[in-house]
């Protein structure tokens, strides 16, 4: 959907033909019912003259065929006829290039043609092997069901695998009757195997388990077949072995997805009911929606309300994905596909939510729950004079990520910036790189939080997602703090499990279950203050284990503990972007760390620096930057004042980007390395 | 010498070269020859042109030559090896043509020209050309623009490039100023920089200087070179006083990239001197040659009462300058130029300059950058800036930001402010200025750095005057 946005946008009106034919060889590939005239033609040469008549002449006879949808009937696919499932897997196992596969293997996508990992549109998602943002596609599949050649409208739900996705994965899950299970042959079940087969399962979903990347060497499909036994008690004979990669066992996946996933259960002739599954945003058309209709059916030109919001809508567009957006001015029950509505925003659609006929009315599909923000960090403009630029592209990439929250705040060091609450680590992550890599923003970001609670002895209750709005030496008696925490699974080589408990236990965190997966590797499942883990946890974690460990966390609600506000000063000045809150036991090492580190990262200025850490008014931790002895270029050669100048141009650029409180410069690095440590 | 500065043009050579002349200056020349010939007569007429656009009266010659690099070194310099005897060497007598070449075809803008009040031959090591050729350079230096008789011409000379009978023949052709490469005066410290001489050659030199009776010479030294501790710091500048040089200059060590010293060393980490140890040094310097009778009148400059390296002081005054050689900077017209530092993109741009090829683009000078080369330039300086006529230049206003935003370095003993009686203002009353903006820009007359601490720090507060002038 980008390239084709980005190709329409350069092309715009004067190359419209263009634009359609990129939209047609796409599309078109024939092995659906498709009444496609054009179809011969299309995969003519590509000689630069024939290229271009053909563009133009296919722009014509194909764009009603195609453009208006009724070249896919969609009424000839009734829910026995339609397959909804999802792909699920532990992050680098295959599911992208799984996905790929069985696009081209439908002709959705042309072999060698769109870039691999189709699905994954982002740049992030690329870089990363990760996806963040729901896709749907659709793809018709010939097959042979009980004896005779039949169309089936296969729909593929893309989910985000991680766990700070887990809501709109299960919201994705519920648009689906079955999922494939991929693992990797040689890794085996990982730890978010082990989420994602359980989201599936409470789901009713059917479960296909595909043991992928069988071409390598270390490949070892039987202890993998295992695993799934003993894990999840799958049926070591249903599993598929396949190599996305290779090809190999390929062929028995889509069958399988038809023969074993039973059809969406939706009935026909109730109200439309339609669950929201993503949306995201295009200059263009504006809001577009994912949407599985679970009953009824949508019409182009239906009046729709939202069960969440209470908004109506009039539905300006409907269609499928295959995998760009063909309007076919219909969805029915059980189908898979986009609405455009008018929605301004995506703050409008929300995951989860039941959309519906104005004037029916219906029970909302269970399930939707408003986004929960586990984590929170500020993000300032890297020069202060930037605030615009960043609110500029933060309002961009909100627009496409409703499950980020925003607020405005104003700190003393850094001057006008955002508190941003996001689902989990990995969605801060992903959001800091969008705004660098599509919105070239350049920010500090402060270390992320928690939402803390603390409760005083008035009764008062403060919900603390900036450490330093939260007073040092507070009015009443503090009668409790809570924390959040969650649940860990982790999953590693056996011969790790003694550096992992001790990393545990430091991190606070408390043993739930301790078992073996099979002789080589151990399952343990841990409580764990979701403020150990925010930061350095799951790399601390792979490094001791070699990069072998994996890891997944799901919430587990509040627990009392003891927290302290610790402050960070720099003679004798609190600098309110470095204020943290940590357990009583660990402020010592805690404040001990911050400040080595600081005196490492702040360059020596012309006057003594004393930097400290204090709980309330008590320093607990102090280090002493002594005044800059030397700073002077002893010669100017042979009279090359130009050079000179530069350098000390450069040297006042330099000073003119830190950030400044009371007479201490900080350099950004100060602010970026603090987040490397808890 | 000017890598940085060459970069961008390098790129572009030879079609767009900056211009050691330009054409502005031809018109000037038809448009304004009588006024200015007025000008050169009349000082009245003179104070009226910034003295930064006026024609120079010194000019620095680039001898590049050397036995071979320096480990510290990345001056635009031609290793010769130690073979070829330099009275033979083609290259130097091939550069010496090209560079007369140059200076012949160096337009003027005024008639007449002003004689040259300094001439300063520096490398490279100029020493190693044979006096015969250097006779050459001022011949043309000469009958272009004229030498005056009371000129300071200055040789930088390595210990073991000359003997009594070439420095004799170099004074016949006027030069009387030397400006001897020491550097250090231990052995082991002297092999580690790659220096091509050892302490028997510094004593050796110091005796030809003596005895061929040049008045007025110089000892330079580089301070913080790896492995030097305070002992031997302390015995370079001892054995420096008792040579009696009328001059020393102390150059810290600057380890640049792309030498060898920039490749094997960082800066503040053994085996160089922490950073600690190098300000040390700089204090050690500054106190034992202060006691010694010398004026430290520049950052790394110190001299006997009269003996101020004139040539250097046009630098630091903002003075109008000419440059001839490979890589060489000139400051001519308000316009700074720097020449290719690789001999075949020098040679070229001569050949251009002969065919009037060179041309000017008038990117004539803000004043912004001129009010920063002047802060940078006089701070430098024990004088430091002369307030008053930088707030004639540059309006009262910038004057007033400057005393302000220097108020804590007052304080802190780094900045100093002198009223026109060159007597210190002392903390308490610049306190009470900083109230008063009408005293604060009558009252003080000179702005300097102290000796030593603000010296030492004199890149960070002179990047905090340039904060305010590029505000």
């Amino acid at each position: 959907m980008v390239c084709l946005s980005r190709a329409s946008k350069t092309l715009k009106s004067k190359y419209a033909q263009f634009s359609h034919f990129i939209f047609i060889g796409r599309a078109n590939n024939g092995t659906a019912p498709v009444a496609n005239s054009c179809n011969s033609r299309l995969v003519s040469p590509y000689s630069q003259l024939g290229w271009r008549q053909n563009a133009f002449f296919c722009s014509h006879s194909c764009r009603h065929s195609i453009k208006d949808g009724s070249s896919i009937d969609l009424s000839q696919y009734p829910c026995d006829k339609i397959r909804n499932f999802s792909i699920i897997a532990h992050v680098d196992h295959g599911k992208s290039t799984l996905a790929d596969r069985l696009l081209e293997l439908t002709g959705t996508i042309r072999k060698g043609h769109g870039q691999p990992q189709y699905l994954d549109k982002l740049q992030v998602e690329r870089e990363r092997g990760i996806t963040v943002k729901a896709q749907t596609a659709t793809m018709f599949h010939k097959h042979n069901f009980l004896g005779s050649d039949t169309y089936f409208l296969l729909n593929l739900i893309d989910t985000p695998g991680h766990v700070d996705f887990s809501y709109e994965v299960s919201r994705s899950l519920a648009a689906c009757q079955g999922a494939l299970l991929v693992v990797d042959a040689a890794q085996g079940v990982q730890a978010q195997t082990v989420a994602n087969f359980y989201l599936a399962f409470e789901s009713n979903l059917a479960i296909i388990p595909v043991i992928n990347k069988i071409d390598q060497p270390t490949a070892d499909p039987d202890r993998v077949k295992a695993q799934l036994k003993s894990m999840f008690d799958l049926d070591p004979s249903d599993a598929l072995l396949t190599s996305a990669k290779t090809g190999q066992g390929l062929e028995k996946v889509l069958p399988a997805v038809i023969e074993r996933i039973p059809p969406p259960p939706g009935k026909s002739n109730s109200p439309l009911r339609m669950l929201l599954l993503d949306s995201y945003y295009d200059e263009y058309k504006g809001v577009i929606c994912h949407v599985a209709v679970v009953d009824g059916a949508v019409r182009k030109g239906d009046k729709i309300s939202s069960a969440a919001t209470g908004r109506s809508y009039e539905i300006s567009d409907v269609g499928i994905m295959h995998p760009e957006l063909i309007p076919t001015g219909v969805l029915l029950t059980g189908q898979v596909g986009y609405v455009v509505s008018g929605m301004r925003s995506t703050k409008e659609a929300r995951v989860g939510d039941t959309l519906y006929h104005c004037r029916s009315t219906v029970e909302p599909l269970p399930g939707f729950k408003p986004a929960k923000h586990m984590v929170f960090s500020g993000l300032y403009p890297a020069d202060g004079s930037d605030f615009e630029a960043l609110n500029h592209a933060i309002e961009r990439l909100t627009c496409n990520d409703a499950s980020v929250s925003v607020t405005k705040e104003t700190s003393s060091a850094l001057g006008m910036g955002f508190r941003c609450g996001f689902l989990g680590l990995l969605h801060m992550d992903v959001f800091h790189q969008r705004l660098e890599q599509e919105h070239e923003a350049h920010v500090i970001s402060t270390v992320p939080t928690v939402p803390y609670i603390f409760e005083y002895s008035d009764g008062s209750k403060l919900i603390v997602q900036n450490p330093a709005t939260l007073p040092s030496n507070p009015k009443h008696r503090l009668t409790a703090c809570l924390e959040p925490t969650v649940v860990a699974t982790i999953i590693i080589p056996s011969e790790y499990v003694g550096s992992v408990i001790t990393l545990c236990s430091e991190r606070r965190g408390e043993q739930l279950e301790y078992s073996f997966i099979d002789s080589q590797r151990a399952f343990m499942k841990y409580r764990l203050p979701l403020r150990e883990i925010v930061v350095d946890f799951y790399n601390e974690l792979k490094s001791i284990t070699s990069g072998y460990a994996s890891f997944d966390y799901e919430d587990a609600g509040y627990q009392t503990s003891d927290l302290v506000k610790l402050d960070v000063l720099l003679n004798g000045q609190s600098v309110d972007a470095m204020a943290t809150i940590v357990h009583k036991s660990k402020a010592q090492r805690v404040g001990r760390e911050l400040v080595e580190k600081l005196k490492k990262f702040i360059d020596r200025q012309m006057f003594e620096i004393t930097i400290q850490a204090a709980i309330g008014s008590k320093v607990i931790a102090r280090e002493t930057l002594s005044a800059m002895r030397k700073n002077v270029l002893a010669k100017c050669y042979g009279g090359d004042v130009t050079r000179k100048r530069k350098l000390l141009e450069k040297q006042k650029e330099g000073k003119r980007r830190m950030k400044r409180v009371g007479s201490v410069d900080i350099p950004q690095e100060a602010f970026h390395e603090l987040l490397k440590s808890s | 010498m000017l890598k940085l500065s060459f970069t961008p043009l390098s790129t572009t050579f030879p079609s767009k070269i900056i211009p050691p002349r330009l054409l502005k200056s031809i018109t000037t020349n038809t448009l304004s020859q009588a006024p200015q010939t007025v000008r050169q007569n009349d000082t009245t007429t003179s104070t009226n042109t910034p003295q930064h656009k006026l024609p120079p009266k010194s000019a620095y010659i680039h001898l590049p030559f050397c036995r071979k690099r320096c480990h510290y070194c990345d001056f635009p310099i031609i290793a010769l090896g130690s073979s070829s005897a330099p009275e033979e060497d083609p290259r130097i007598l091939n550069y010496i043509q090209t560079l007369c070449r140059e200076i012949k075809a160096t337009s003027l803008n005024s008639n007449p020209n002003p004689s040259l009040e300094t001439v300063f031959f520096g490398g490279g090591t100029p020493s190693l050309v044979p006096p015969k050729l250097v006779s050459l350079v001022l011949e043309t230096l000469s009958s272009k623009f004229g030498v005056s008789l009371e000129a300071e011409m200055s040789m930088e000379m390595d210990p073991g490039t000359f003997d009594r009978g070439k420095l004799k023949e170099l004074m016949e052709l006027r030069v009387n100023r030397v400006s001897l490469g020491v550097q250090a005066f231990q052995d082991g410290l002297l092999k580690a920089c790659g220096r091509a001489h050892g302490v028997k050659e510094i004593y050796e030199a110091i005796d030809i200087v003596k005895a061929c009776g040049v008045e007025n010479w110089s000892l330079d030294l580089i301070s913080s070179l790896p492995h030097q501790t305070p002992e031997m710091w302390e015995e370079s500048l001892k054995l420096t006083i008792q040579a009696h040089p009328t001059h020393v200059s102390v150059y810290d060590l600057q380890v640049e990239k792309d030498t060898k010293f920039g490749v094997l060393y960082t800066p503040g980490e053994f085996p160089l001197p922490s950073e600690d140890l190098s300000a040390e040094f700089y204090r050690m310097a500054s106190r034992m040659l202060t006691d010694a009778g010398y004026n430290h009148y520049e950052i790394s400059s110190y001299c006997r009462s009269g003996y101020m390296c004139k040539h250097n002081y046009t630098y630091w005054k903002n003075e109008p300058f000419y440059g001839f050689g490979l890589g060489s900077a000139s400051y001519v017209n308000g316009i700074r130029f720097s020449r290719p530092r690789k001999l075949k993109e020098f040679m070229h741009y001569v050949e251009l300059l002969e065919d009037g090829g060179v041309n000017c683009e008038d990117d004539s000078t803000d004043a912004k950058d001129l009010a920063m080369d002047v802060i940078m330039l006089s701070l430098r300086t024990a004088r430091g800036l002369d307030l008053k006529s930088f707030a004639k230049a540059f309006g009262c206003e910038l004057v007033l930001s400057l005393c302000k935003v220097y108020q804590p370095y007052v304080e802190s003993g780094h900045i100093v402010f002198l009223d026109d009686k060159l007597k210190t203002i002392t903390v308490d009353e610049y306190s009470s200025l900083l109230s008063d903006d009408r005293k604060m820009s009558e009252v003080p007359a000179f702005l300097r750095l102290s000796d030593p601490d603000g010296f030492l720090l004199s890149n960070e507060l002179i990047s905090h005057a340039f904060g305010v002038v590029g505000s």
